[in-house]
């Protein structure tokens, strides 16, 4: 088996592994790269984006680091029969603590009116856009659980994969000695295109 | 082949961004949790005249060309009639914060941080700027899209034209596809 072997089975078989995760990264990069479009065919429909949940009095102060927020989050959170999902903590004013969870299909949205002594639930209605880009966007290490991690495990293995695509279809690439002279016209338009987006932009 | 080729520097960026967001939390702890800084780069008196009743769009466009630094901005006013103009410049991100009251015009510039430029680049998208260069970026992402999604598909297909790496390749596919299908239920 020689190395150019190896690296065609490579670039084969990790690109069939990731496949799930190449097409999801494609297919939500639409929504982002149109969102427009998508917000106003959206708001042709006239729907709510939020709906109230539940409201209850609550009388608490709020801490001021950012890791005993996230913590009274999560107190938060359990306390409105919410558990398991990420989250995440945001002071938005002196008067108002947002916390929101969510999972690849479903988010909720705490409001902790620090004034009016009172807690707002509330649940954003399901778009298939902002799925995708929820899923698109998925990733760090500060949320707690295996499996929270794991995706991002993942997401640092897709990375990986592009890049070892780069590295193997160039050198798949450079053993065609009949491709060599269209593809460094091929190489070298795209970097140059890159740099001047890179300077200019 | 070729289209690979022409847009590797897209995917280079693209995955070594998303290492850097990914690791969102190292650079947190290299340069602390706040944006990076701006530094003032010049103070003038802008002498130039903005037409009656300009709106804050057109007033941010004549500053920027006065100052040559033309592309990509956002901008507002506050409440003291201060314009504060933002710049997305890729590599150096400014500020340009004009004073009615005594015409100054601040120029002032972020830091350089890498992790920052990389994010910059990774989310620079969209056709609203009005810019031709931002347009021209906004195709070259769509092609970036449009190219994904032709792999996948053109990938599949060679992958079950070489019958010799149908059963490894189905391993190594559904493999995949379960591990995802697993996501998508649990998280």
């Amino acid at each position: 088996m020689t190395f150019s072997h190896i690296n065609r089975r490579v670039h084969l078989y990790l690109g069939l592994a990731l496949l799930p995760w190449l097409f999801m990264y494609g297919v939500s990069s639409v929504p982002f790269a149109h969102n427009q479009f998508f917000n106003q065919r959206d708001k042709t429909k006239g729907l709510p984006d939020w709906t109230l949940r539940s409201a209850r009095p609550l009388e608490r102060p709020v801490p001021e680091s950012a890791a005993a927020l996230r913590s009274f989050g999560a107190v938060l959170l359990t306390e409105s029969g919410i558990e398991g999902t990420n989250f995440g903590a945001y002071r938005q004013s002196p008067t108002q603590l947002h916390v929101y969870s969510y999972t690849f299909w479903k988010s909720t949205r705490l409001t902790y009116f620090v004034d009016q002594k009172r807690v707002v639930v509330e649940d954003r209605r399901f778009r298939w856009d902002q799925f995708l880009t929820g899923m698109h966007a998925r990733g760090g290490f500060e949320q707690e659980g295996f499996l929270q991690n794991s995706w991002s495990v993942v997401v640092d293995l897709v990375c990986l994969g592009i890049l070892t695509w780069i590295a193997s279809g160039l050198y798949m690439w450079w053993a065609l000695p009949d491709q060599r002279r269209w593809g460094w016209l091929a190489i070298a338009a795209g970097t140059a295109a890159f740099a001047v987006f890179t300077v200019r932009l | 082949m070729y289209l690979a080729l022409f847009l590797f520097p897209w995917m280079l960026m693209y995955a070594v961004s998303t290492l850097a967001m990914n690791h969102r939390a190292l650079f947190v702890d290299l340069y602390g949790p706040d944006p990076a800084p701006f530094q003032m780069e010049r103070k003038a008196v802008y002498d130039g005249v903005f037409p009656e009743h300009a709106n804050p769009g057109a007033i941010a466009r004549q500053l920027l060309a006065s100052a040559g630094l033309q592309g990509a901005h956002g901008v507002t006013r506050r409440t003291d009639g201060t314009i504060v103009v933002n710049r997305h410049d890729l590599l150096t991100p400014r500020r340009l914060t004009y004073s009615p009251a005594d015409r100054t015009l601040i120029v002032e510039k972020m830091s350089p941080r890498g992790n920052a430029f990389l994010e910059r680049f990774h989310r620079r998208r969209g056709y609203a700027t009005g810019y031709r260069l931002d347009t021209l970026w906004a195709v070259s992402v769509d092609l970036v899209i449009a190219a994904m999604l032709f792999w996948v598909l053109s990938g599949l297909w060679m992958w079950w034209e070489m019958k010799a790496t149908r059963a490894v390749g189905a391993s190594a596919l559904l493999t995949g596809v379960g591990l995802f299908v697993l996501y998508l239920g649990a998280l």
